[in-house]
């Protein structure tokens, strides 16, 4: 495992909370501080803390270290790519659903 | 369609089909009814370019084809399992993705088609994985915005 596999991994599993969705969501509008991000949410500020610390960890998000509220930002490099492929892949099969749903509605080809 | 992601590395779609069973499973393994819905709205799937021999080790590729370009783009797959008329399972061996496509008769000749597809993020693993499967995704979004 090299670390760009693991960011990978981690990427796919932070975006399958939807907490987390919600909240990269929510920074894809633009940098947020920890108490903006708790807002919507009924979780307490350690969990949400917690929720932020792994979104941190797989390099989803960056927090800066100076700034007195250390607002977090998106990395959209890293959510793109992931992000990418499941839309397309999911388009493909809405699609070819759609497609196969119409073929099998033409009598002729029930046979 | 319900579309969610069910674990880090998941996919899942489900659709029902007003078809029995038997069809709706035919029409995944026989090329001539392949071609007629396979690829997403913009492009075409060729009869010659499908290849299906639907059992554990055999082929499974397809060829879409752009039909506002032309430009192509093949898929290579390889049966794991093949269970008629219940389930498919084949895996592409370019980008890891593992591919399993149920099917449940729903006793008023209707079918319940579940696409489960596991080993996602291996897609995005090794660099050459990733360089193909970023070739694919750009020519892919070049399908889907013509087809738009």
């Amino acid at each position: 495992m090299t670390l760009v596999d693991d960011r990978l991994d981690a990427t796919f599993a932070a975006l399958a909370d939807p907490t987390r969705r919600a909240i990269v969501a929510r920074l894809a509008t633009g940098d947020a501080t920890v108490n903006e991000l708790a807002e919507p949410f009924d979780i307490s500020l350690p969990g949400i803390s917690k929720h932020l610390k792994m979104l941190e960890r797989c390099g989803l998000i960056s927090r800066t270290r100076r700034a007195q509220f250390r607002p977090c930002h998106l990395e959209r490099e890293v959510l793109d790519t992931a992000v990418d492929w499941i839309e397309a892949n999911r388009r493909v099969w809405t699609e070819r659903f759609d497609k196969l749903d119409v073929y099998l509605n033409h009598e002729g080809n029930r046979q | 369609m319900n579309d969610q992601m069910a674990s880090a590395d998941e996919l899942t779609y489900t659709r029902i089909f007003d078809a029995p069973r038997d069809l709706v499973f035919r029409c995944m393994i026989e090329p001539e009814r392949l071609t007629h819905f396979w690829g997403p709205i913009g492009t075409s799937t060729p009869l010659d370019g499908i290849k299906i021999d639907a059992r554990p080790g055999g082929v499974f590729e397809t060829v879409m084809v752009n039909d506002a370009d032309g430009s192509r783009y093949p898929i290579r797959a390889v049966y794991v399992e093949v269970i008629e008329p219940e389930k498919l399972v084949w895996t592409e061996p370019d980008t890891g993705v593992t591919t399993t496509s149920t099917f449940s008769a729903l006793g008023d000749a209707r079918t319940e088609v579940r696409i489960h597809q596991t080993n996602v993020p291996e897609a995005f693993r090794s660099p050459e994985a990733q360089a193909g499967f970023k070739t694919s995704l750009d020519r892919f979004a070049t399908y889907l915005r013509t087809a738009s």
